[in-house]
């Protein structure tokens, strides 16, 4: 019964089969023998939605219940919106091609900050009311998770419930009281009250906030004293019992990750400051290289993939990366599936590695140092020594590479001109390094390029007190540094620093920034991490319009006693440890990874007290 | 080393995708198949799989061609069919296969296709004003078209890229349906797309019109001046 589209409307818009579906394992079912019909909606578009993990597992997990028909659907570029809605298309999913306001649930994944518009304007190009609270009987439930779910305020009006952690387990509890509750003619709230006793269930409308006169958070307080005051996130105990899909969707169009993500491990144990991925996704879980080569196997069956990648925030931080990477180049030689080995620190073994695993030049390889002096380094706590470093880059041009990416951040909490002209410092001494390879080693022609992003902090990291350097700081900053490096080896990219801004705002924006979301969707803002439609004016008038100030939540520094618009979710890490990083990270001091010595930062809690 | 050569039809479900990921959709599905396809050397191995003339976005096909290189002399055409087709999405079907001992590929040899299609018109017609009308277009010396070339639009004469042009005619309440069947020039040295042809003709007609469907129902290649099937044993 889905909807029809006419071959003039596909014709017109680019890259049509984005939006016709019928891509290998996807599933089709019958909606008919279907009780539960969920939506998973990814605010981007279709190239980079289809490049997501976690929408891949939780896809085929839903779709292994009976009950359930999980479907997909993503942001539809420009010109199809403007098609879509020239020709009253609802939202629809790519399965059935159903709208999806006729849905059971529709889920966002919220992978970062600025695809929040998109969100607004799917439900509404959908006709799914935008606020949760002009949903009435009928109108499915808009549910979202992922790491930005971490902070929920800044979406509370919008989404009637989050689902905290990871999703493998939840997804499954709340779609079995959904079970129970449909059809019974109880009201909405009733089912939302159900699931609010699930752990990790975030339902905003069940929870006010009063503010102080200076606009900080006076109380967070639950409606009813039943409701849980601390929001815990869930985890997997046992990664190799999780679910993980042996068939994933094969898309037709070139994605931006077209290949077989295996993921090896969750978590991370470095403790960089400024990484929230670092501490939201703690602790530290493997999956055995047994059950790794298990899936690579079936994955490559079932998908006829030509590449595999590892995927993790930390490939060499994998304890079991040799027998694992000796098992896939082993089997996937015959096949000629090629390995690619993304976030390797970069050593002899790596190297070596390298040169096994990936059959193409040697052109780039990428350093993160992310700050320009030991100092801040040491602030940040990046593991990292100028040593490290350069031993690594000397290898590499030994073994005949020509290319190196140097990653930086400006803004980065007690930042100095100082540390900024480091960062021109050691792209000169890596060029040395090069000029010092003996010629018959190395590859001709040396590249050098000098990537920096605006630091933005973050929820649930030892520098969420700290306010962000302002854009005119940034920009002299960055003018600096473009003044410094005046080699033809080294190439500086930067970019404007007002998406870091907006970027900011949400990621530790309370529940008074919604209504600026709505209000700068209303003025035609969407499709914000996209530079040609991101419209920082339109914006700032937004706020202005809304009487919000943007600066309250950017450039602000947060008293440790304030409470924060995220202190009721529990992320395993405790705040008094991030309180404690926090004063480490300003005297210059480090911590030591996990693995070294473990920090006490709580998250072990979460896992019977045992990490890795 | 066997050469194959592929007859396979391209359904309303995938008419959308692009010449370039067609390619993709078969290349994976052989690896799912685990067919014996050759590589190429060097760094990017390539598997061994020509496509003749790609077919327009939105277009369906009976008629598509690919030659594929295989490396294992036993394995049967039928075989070959049956394991090709469990791996092939929806509305891809492979419907012929045959061993090739010519050197010349499909795409290089391709030199017409028929294509059947599907006009709404608004414009009053009878059997016999549209059988005038194109007896007119066709008898003219030349039929001159903008066309789009890599260097711009050009003006080009496509009177001899035309072979043969039929039509029917269905009432459909206050609209017309006319079905135009059109065998046109198609390949590297002179290709005609059939929204040219039908544009042309209905500019001389002076009717407004609307594209329904295109499907390309044939595609031939030349042989010491003889249209042929690609599967026909005299090119094969």
């Amino acid at each position: 019964m889905g909807i029809k589209l006419s071959d003039g409307l596909l014709k017109s818009v680019e890259k049509p089969s984005r939006y016709t579906g019928n891509e290998w394992n996807s599933i089709i079912k019958d909606p008919k023998t279907i009780n539960i019909r969920f939506a998973f909606c990814f605010p981007d578009t279709y190239e980079i939605g289809m490049s997501h993990l976690g929408m891949k597992i939780l896809y085929h997990l839903l779709n292994e219940r009976q009950d359930c028909y999980c479907e997909r659907v993503f942001a539809p570029w420009t010109d199809m919106e403007s098609k879509m809605r020239e020709n009253n298309v609802p939202l629809y999913s790519l399965e059935s091609k159903d709208p999806i306001k006729d849905f059971d649930f529709v889920g966002f994944t919220l992978q970062y900050e600025m695809s929040f518009s998109n969100i607004v304007n799917m439900l509404d190009l959908a006709g799914v009311p935008i606020l949760a609270e002009e949903r009435n009987a009928g109108a499915p439930f808009v549910c979202a998770g992922g790491p930005c779910a971490y902070n929920p305020e800044p979406l509370a009006d919008i989404i009637d419930f989050f689902m905290m952690g990871e999703g493998e387990e939840i997804i499954n509890e709340v779609m079995d009281v959904y079970g129970g509750w449909k059809g019974t003619g109880k009201p909405r709230e009733a089912f939302l009250e159900e699931i609010a006793k699930i752990e990790g269930i975030y339902v905003p409308s069940f929870y006010e906030f009063t503010y102080n006169e200076d606009g900080t958070i006076k109380e967070f307080l639950p409606l009813k004293p039943h409701y849980p005051t601390r929001i815990r996130k869930r985890i997997i105990k046992d990664m190799d019992k999780a679910y993980f899909p042996d068939k994933i969707v094969v898309p037709y169009t070139d994605i931006v990750h077209d290949r077989i993500m295996l993921e090896i491990f969750r978590g991370c144990t470095r403790g960089c400051r400024f990484c929230q991925a670092g501490f939201i996704y703690r602790p530290v879980r493997e999956k055995s290289p047994e059950r790794l080569l298990e899936l690579a196997r079936k994955l490559e069956e079932s998908t006829g993939y030509e590449e595999i990648s590892l995927t993790s925030l930390s490939t060499s931080d994998y304890t079991g990366l040799e027998p694992l990477t000796t098992g896939l180049l082993e089997d996937m030689e015959e096949r000629k599936v090629n390995l690619s080995l993304p976030s390797l620190r970069i050593d002899s073994f790596s190297l070596d590695l390298m040169e096994k695993a990936q059959k193409v030049r040697k052109s780039g390889l990428t350093f993160a140092p992310e700050a320009g002096t030991q100092r801040l380094r040491d602030v940040i706590n990046k593991g990292v020594t100028e040593e490290d470093l350069l031993r690594a880059v000397s290898l590499a041009f030994n073994g005949g590479w020509n290319g190196v990416k140097l990653y930086f951040m400006l803004g980065l909490p007690s930042e100095t001109l100082e540390d900024v002209e480091g960062i021109a410092d050691l792209a000169y001494k890596v060029v040395d390094v090069y000029r010092n390879v003996p010629k018959e080693k190395k590859g001709k022609g040396l590249n050098v390029t000098v990537s920096t992003a605006t630091f933005v902090p973050k929820a649930f990291t030892p520098f969420q007190w700290e306010p962000q350097d302002s854009i005119g700081n940034v920009h002299e900053k960055q003018m600096h540094l473009k003044d410094k490096i005046r080699s033809r080896q080294i190439t500086y990219n930067y970019h404007e620093n007002k998406l870091s801004f907006m970027e900011a705002v949400f990621a530790r924006g309370d529940r008074r920034v919604c209504k600026v979301l709505v209000r700068a969707w209303q003025m035609g803002c969407k499709f914000d991490g996209w530079g040609e439609h991101y419209k920082y004016d339109v914006w700032m008038k937004a706020f202005e319009e809304c009487g919000v100030d943007p600066y309250f939540y950017v450039t602000r520094r947060r008293q440790y006693d304030e409470i924060l618009p995220w202190d009721h979710v529990d992320v395993g890490v405790s705040k008094q440890y991030l309180i404690n990083e926090s004063k480490k990270a300003l005297e210059g001091k480090i911590t030591p990874n996990c693995r070294v010595d473990c920090g006490g930062c709580g998250a072990a809690a979460l896992n019977n007290g045992v990490c890795g | 080393m066997v050469n194959i050569r592929v007859k396979f039809r391209r359904g309303e479900e995938v008419k959308f995708i692009s010449h370039l990921d067609l390619m993709k959709v078969f290349e994976r599905a052989i690896r799912r198949a685990r067919l014996p396809i050759a590589y190429s050397q060097g760094f990017n191995p390539h598997p061994g799989m020509v496509f003749g003339l790609p077919l327009s976005v939105g277009v369906t096909s009976e008629a598509e061609y690919g030659d594929f290189e295989i490396t294992d002399d036993s394995l049967s055409m039928n075989e070959f069919i049956e394991r090709l087709n469990e791996q092939l999405p929806q509305g891809l079907e492979v419907l012929a296969a045959k061993q090739r001992q010519t050197k010349q590929n499909i795409m290089a040899t391709i030199s017409a296709s028929e294509y059947v299609v599907m006009i709404g018109t608004g414009h009053e017609c009878t059997e016999k004003s549209l059988k005038a009308g194109i007896g007119k277009y066709l008898s003219q010396k030349e039929i001159i078209v903008k066309k789009k070339t890599k260097s711009g639009v050009k003006d080009t004469d496509i009177r001899n890229m035309i072979f043969d042009l039929d039509f029917g005619l269905q009432p459909c309440g206050t609209f017309n349906m006319i079905k135009l069947t059109m065998l046109v020039s198609a390949g590297s040295k002179a290709n005609l797309k059939p929204e040219l042809l039908v544009e042309s003709l209905f500019e001389m007609l002076g009717a407004g019109y609307e594209i329904d469907r295109i499907h390309r129902s044939k595609l031939y290649v030349k042989v010491q001046e003889e249209l042929l099937d690609p599967m026909d044993g005299k090119v094969l």
